[in-house]
């Protein structure tokens, strides 16, 4: 770590990793940006931006790592929501911060060919029931979602998916989470297996889902949303889509991705849960 | 083969450039604190690590000395276990000519115990003159605190390891202050003695008979979570082997049993002796095994430091040994003190003493003064040992096992001695403890074995 | 008036790269004239000698302190307040692992990276690997037979073996050792060499394509000795690993016998293999394949364009009459004298140099003698090799000497944008001390050999 005094401040620079999903944000001229939201282990912040990401978290090694993460090789400043911050020129200024990132990780890697015997066993625990339920269990539109998915009907899986935007509370609201590892599921496993419907099923709910997401639901959850159209996910997500591929096992993978947040990993697991239902049910049809 | 994917942590080891590359990336790393190895042992340890008999040898080793389950099952007379014509002494061999002034008070002690010579001059001149065979305890599946000598007469421990069916002999401890382990052979050290061959011994010979095998191993478990280490704190050990015995004592002598039961609550490392046979038992239970380079047997005779390793059967391995460094008695000093003797290290050699320091807070003066001091010489003896030891556990780290089963090529490659805890006799025959402390191994006495155990690998590619 | 102190302190070891930088904050110190902290190895204290002090009898596992200052005490008195510091300060009940074996049973870990000096080296990528755990080994000067049995045992336990003398590997996005900042991509590398694999992924990060991993396997993997033991695993990782599309194998050419085995293998392979083959060493072969080409090609198999790789040229340069080639990578500066055709080309990271003290990459000293020997009648090639574990600011020492020398200088900088030193930054600095600045080495040895 290295102090220099710049016009104004003196600025600590420190390193970093960061997901690719937040490479161009970073890679373009320097913007304005303002804290969003502060926790422990992360700062949310909000980017002056037109394009997506435009919140990027700042996180400790103890934090998920969504994908419109950068990771702080050391412990996160003080701030206050409200603070200005920058982010791009490669950088992310940050309180007393100026970070540079050392490393990129892919945040939605390929997943390589999957059979579909594979896929049918993974549904089997993938069904069962979880605890945490699902924040939605029981909902109406879950259903008719996981329901149309299955037909790959897109009007079906459309009307139930716009009901869902949004739905729930907190920062990442539960409907958006099923939406989120549903597109991410459908986009991968669809790939994976072969199954192009599901695939152009992925392509169609995320053009809905991502079109009017920053007015439907909370800054955050709407990147997320786009993130995840991109088919760009958390590493306790595709854990659990690789346990599902056989490149590691499935059960702890699905335990550590349902004890994230409040319900926020039940709400997730249900999605892919969605996700490998429709794959299957998709991947007959060409 | 496990698939390509971004490692969640890294060791690293040496350059430190290297390291911090990594932590600039936010991977989280475990830097080794790497230093290089003993001088000497580079091509050794090469070959040794390199010999595909050495993994599994030492897992099994490692599980044979902590898988043992020391039972105490009888006190019986020397003379049932003793060659004819010998004396057993603590350490490695030695003569008369190199013994310290502590082994030939012992020695000199012995005869005339056993009626074998009119005075000590006498004792000496027949001593010198090689009447009795002197031979380590540790060739007779004995062991012996200080200068460890057993003579027909004497009364030892017997402990029986349940799991491998070994057997093991331990003398019976006199006491602090004037006594024979420590080299004092004037009248009341001879008067103790024949007192713990007439009354002491067929007491608990017959005390024994009734309770039946004293489970040592749970002893020593319940012992060291009391604040025992096991070497140079008994208290707690002591105090449950009482409680165990007393009624049986009560009734298997009740004309003796004030005396025998007032002896044993008087000496607070009574148990000392029965430990070190449970350890001898234990550590005994994993020798013999090929391409094993583990210490089977840490053992001095005031003279040398000698280990015996595994794989290479009954060999010793000896360097100098060193003056403890420690507190001392009354108006003692260092000028006072012999050079380490005893085969109390066998207790280090299974996990206990020294190497267990961090359950015995009360000890620790003996490690410089601190808890922390405990703690850290216990962490420590992880780096060089095998295993840690599944009944033998630490309440204050968490009830982890205390670390077993040293190994000579971890020994070389960190130069880290194991921690010794041991007491310090006089220099001068007749004088008896002087103090108690740490000494430090010679290193040369496990570089030495680490260069056999090189040559002993068959297979070298 | 200046006074001179010479200590030997027999069996301190501290690694050289710590070194390297006591010495470097000692002789800023003001009133120190010279000072030279290092282990005494044969090439140390010969250049202790060369800098005038009279050295006592030392061996390598010895540490030198040389001082020549105003109060010799006190700068020995500072060395040992920075030698110090260089002990990690740990809790009074922690004990850090001494061993890769110790660590290795602590917090879970997925690599293990061993920079021990050569001779020590095997024991703790032995740990690694009877762990289970997959093992980079950057140090240098581990004997053959030593590294056939690691990976023999590697072969066991199916874990993969890089090196030894691996300076350059990625895994999943996490540089190790000398690596560049890398995005994430289809290409995979197989590397028996450092540099090599650093030219690649340069190149192929500034026309946008990203790397999946870099593997290296060490420089003697391709052996008869070793057999291609870790080329041929590390050929099967990638294979199956969903992420690359596409394997460029960099390697220097190998036994007849391995060449077959890494031939059948690559035919067996679903992903399809650009090879990178480099000169032997005074195989006196020019032209041909080279690293630049074997970048092109992978571009093109994978259908993506290939650009105009970036030069930054100050002014013209008048002929000269000899080249010089002032290396710190062994690959590069084979490539370039494949490429340049003629010249004196110098590996200055050859073992010869490099026992005892710090790689060139990280220290500049030797390259920065021998830049200040050239003259007007040299056309001087220098490559300059950016990104993790690399000196942070390489222009900041030889930017200064590049300017001083009457030679024409021609730059090969390896890096990419996203690395520490900043690609921009670098280029221009050395463009600006005069020199002409490639981002291809062979592009590089081109324009040098066009200036004899």
């Amino acid at each position: 770590m290295t102090v220099s005094t710049h016009a104004r401040r003196t600025r600590v620079h420190v390193t970093g990793a960061a997901s690719t999903a937040v490479r161009s944000v970073l890679e373009s001229p320097r913007r304005p940006a303002r804290v969003l939201a502060v926790f422990p282990a992360g700062v949310y912040l909000e980017v002056r931006t037109e394009t997506e990401p435009s919140v990027i978290a700042v996180i400790t090694g103890e934090a998920t790592r969504l994908p419109n993460s950068v990771l702080l090789a050391g412990p996160l400043p003080h701030v206050t929501v409200g603070d200005d911050a920058y982010v791009g020129d490669r950088a992310v200024d940050l309180g007393p911060l100026s970070l540079r990132v050392r490393r990129w990780w892919d945040p939605a890697p390929p997943l390589g060919p999957i059979d579909r015997a594979r896929l049918a066993g993974a549904a089997a625990i993938l069904t069962r029931p979880s605890d945490p339920a699902p924040g939605l269990a029981g909902n109406g539109a879950v259903a008719s979602l996981a329901a149309a998915c299955a037909k790959g009907w897109l009007l079906g899986a459309v009307s139930a998916a716009e009901q869902l935007v949004g739905l729930g509370p907190g920062l990442t609201p539960s409907g958006d989470d099923v939406l989120a590892a549903l597109l991410v599921t459908l986009r991968h496993l669809g790939t994976a297996t072969g199954a192009e419907r599901a695939v152009w099923l992925a392509d169609w709910l995320a053009a809905t889902v991502t079109y009017d997401a920053r007015t439907r639901t909370t800054p955050l959850s709407a990147t997320l949303l786009h993130c995840a159209a991109r088919g760009e996910a958390s590493p306790e997500l595709l854990a659990v889509l690789r346990g599902i591929a056989g490149g590691q096992a499935l059960e702890p993978a699905l335990r550590r991705l349902r004890r994230l947040g409040h319900t926020s990993g039940a709400d997730l697991a249900q999605g892919v849960a969605i996700g490998v239902g429709a794959v299957l049910a998709l991947g007959g049809q060409r | 083969m496990s698939p390509l994917s971004t490692p969640s942590r890294v060791i690293t080891v040496g350059a430190g450039l290297l390291d911090e590359a990594l932590a600039a990336q936010a991977v989280p790393t475990t830097p080794v604190d790497w230093r290089p190895p003993l001088p000497g042992t580079a091509e050794a340890l090469v070959k040794v690590l390199g010999d595909p008999r050495r993994q599994a040898a030492n897992e099994l080793a490692a599980d044979r000395l902590t898988s043992a389950r020391p039972h105490l099952v009888g006190v019986r007379r020397a003379a049932e276990v003793l060659p004819r014509g010998t004396f057993l002494h603590a350490g490695p061999p030695i003569t008369w000519e190199r013994a310290s002034g502590p082994m030939r008070g012992a020695l000199i002690g012995a005869m005339l115990l056993e009626g074998l010579a009119a005075d000590e001059h006498d004792a000496a001149a027949r001593l010198a003159a090689g009447e009795v065979a002197l031979r380590p305890c540790h060739e007779h599946a004995a062991v012996g605190p200080m200068a460890g000598v057993v003579s027909p007469s004497m009364w030892l421990f017997e402990v029986r390891d349940e799991e491998h069916g070994g057997t093991a002999y331990c003398s019976l401890n006199e006491g602090l202050g004037k006594v024979l382990r420590y080299g004092a052979y004037g009248p009341e050290v001879l008067e103790r003695l024949r007192w713990m061959a007439a009354v002491l011994g067929p007491a608990l010979a017959a005390a024994l008979e009734r309770t039946g095998p004293i489970d040592l191993r749970s002893l020593i478990a319940q012992a060291l979570q009391m604040g025992d280490e096991l070497h140079n704190r008994n208290r707690a050990a002591t105090s449950l082997l009482l409680r165990e015995l007393a009624p049986a004592v009560v009734e298997a002598a009740p004309g003796e049993a004030a005396q025998v039961l007032r002896f044993i609550n008087g000496n607070d490392h009574f148990f000392l002796n029965a430990g070190m046979a449970a350890a001898k038992v234990s550590t005994d239970a994993a020798r013999g095994i090929p391409g094993s380079t583990m210490v089977v047997a840490m053992a001095r005779n005031g003279t040398d430091f000698g280990v015996q390793v595994s794989g290479l059967g009954g060999r010793w391995f000896t360097g100098p040994a060193g003056v403890p460094d420690g507190l001392y008695l009354g108006t003692y000093g260092p000028e006072d003190a012999n050079p380490d003797i005893g085969d109390s290290t066998i207790t280090e050699t299974s996990g206990l003493g020294g190497f267990a320091m961090a359950a015995s807070p009360a000890i620790v003066r003996f490690v410089g003064g601190e808890v922390a001091d405990a703690v850290r010489a216990t962490r420590s003896m992880y780096e060089i040992t095998l295993a840690e030891h599944p009944a033998y556990q630490i309440p204050g780290l968490g009830f982890r096992g205390t670390p077993v089963g040293i190994d000579v090529t971890l020994v070389a490659r960190t130069g880290l001695l194991p921690v010794v805890n041991t007491g310090i006799a006089g220099r001068i025959a007749g004088t008896g403890q002087v103090g108690a402390g740490l000494v430090k191994p010679p290193a040369e006495a496990f570089t030495s074995a680490l260069l056999a155990l090189a040559e002993a690998v068959s297979d070298p590619f | 008036m200046s006074a001179e102190a010479v200590l030997v302190r027999k069996g301190a070891y501290y690694d050289s790269v710590q070194l390297m930088r006591v010495s470097r904050a000692l002789s800023g110190t003001p009133g120190v004239a010279a000072a030279m902290v290092a282990m005494a190895t044969e090439l140390n204290v010969s250049v202790i000698r060369d800098l005038g002090f009279t050295v006592p009898e030392a061996c390598p596992g010895d540490l030198l302190i040389a001082v020549r200052a105003d109060d010799p005490e006190a700068a020995v008195a500072e060395a040992d307040r920075q030698l110090t510091t260089l002990q990690r300060p740990g809790a009074a009940a922690e004990q850090p692992p001494l061993t890769t074996w110790s660590a290795a049973a602590g917090e879970p870990a997925g690599l293990v990276l061993v920079s021990v000096p050569g001779e020590h080296a095997f024991c703790e990528a032995y740990d690694a690997v009877m762990a289970g755990l997959p093992v980079m080994v950057f140090s240098d000067g581990v004997p053959v037979e030593l590294e056939r049995r690691l990976k023999e045992l590697a072969e066991e336990r199916d874990v993969l073996v890089m090196g030894p003398d691996c300076g350059t590997a990625s895994i999943g996005g996490v540089g190790l050792g000398f690596a560049n900042v890398l995005a994430p991509g289809p290409v995979g590398v197989v590397a028996a060499s450092g540099t090599g694999a650093q030219q690649v992924t340069s190149l192929l990060d500034w026309a946008g394509t990203g790397v999946s991993h870099i593997l290296g396997v060490g420089g003697r993997d391709l052996s008869a000795e070793v057999g291609g033991l870790s080329t041929l695993r590390a050929l099967r990782m990638l294979d199956e690993d969903p992420a690359t599309e596409l394997i460029v194998l960099v390697s220097k050419p190998p036994a007849p016998e391995v060449a077959r085995a890494v031939e059948e293998a690559v035919a067996g392979l679903r992903t399809p293999v650009v090879p990178a083959l480099l000169p032997a060493p005074d195989s006196g072969a020019s032209g041909g394949a080279n690293l630049t080409k074997a970048t092109e090609q992978a571009l093109r198999t994978l259908g993506r364009p290939v650009p105009e790789w970036p030069s930054w040229v100050a002014a013209p340069q008048t002929p000269r009459k000899t080249l010089k080639g002032i290396y710190s990578g062994g690959t590069l500066s084979l490539e370039a004298a494949a490429v340049a055709g003629q010249g004196d080309i110098v590996d200055y990271g050859d073992d010869a140099y490099t026992r005892g003290r710090a790689h060139p990459m990280i220290d500049p000293t030797l390259r920065l003698e021998a830049l200040a020997r050239t003259g007007e009648t040299d056309v001087v090639l220098l490559d300059v090799v950016l990104g993790h574990g690399a000196d942070p600011d390489p222009a900041a020492a030889l930017a200064p000497a590049v300017a001083r020398t009457s030679a024409a200088v021609v730059v090969a900088l390896v890096g990419t944008r996203g690395d520490p030193q900043d690609l921009q930054r670098q280029a221009a600095a050395f463009r600006d001390a005069g020199a002409a600045v490639f981002l291809s080495n062979a592009q590089a040895a081109r324009h040098a050999r066009s200036l004899v």
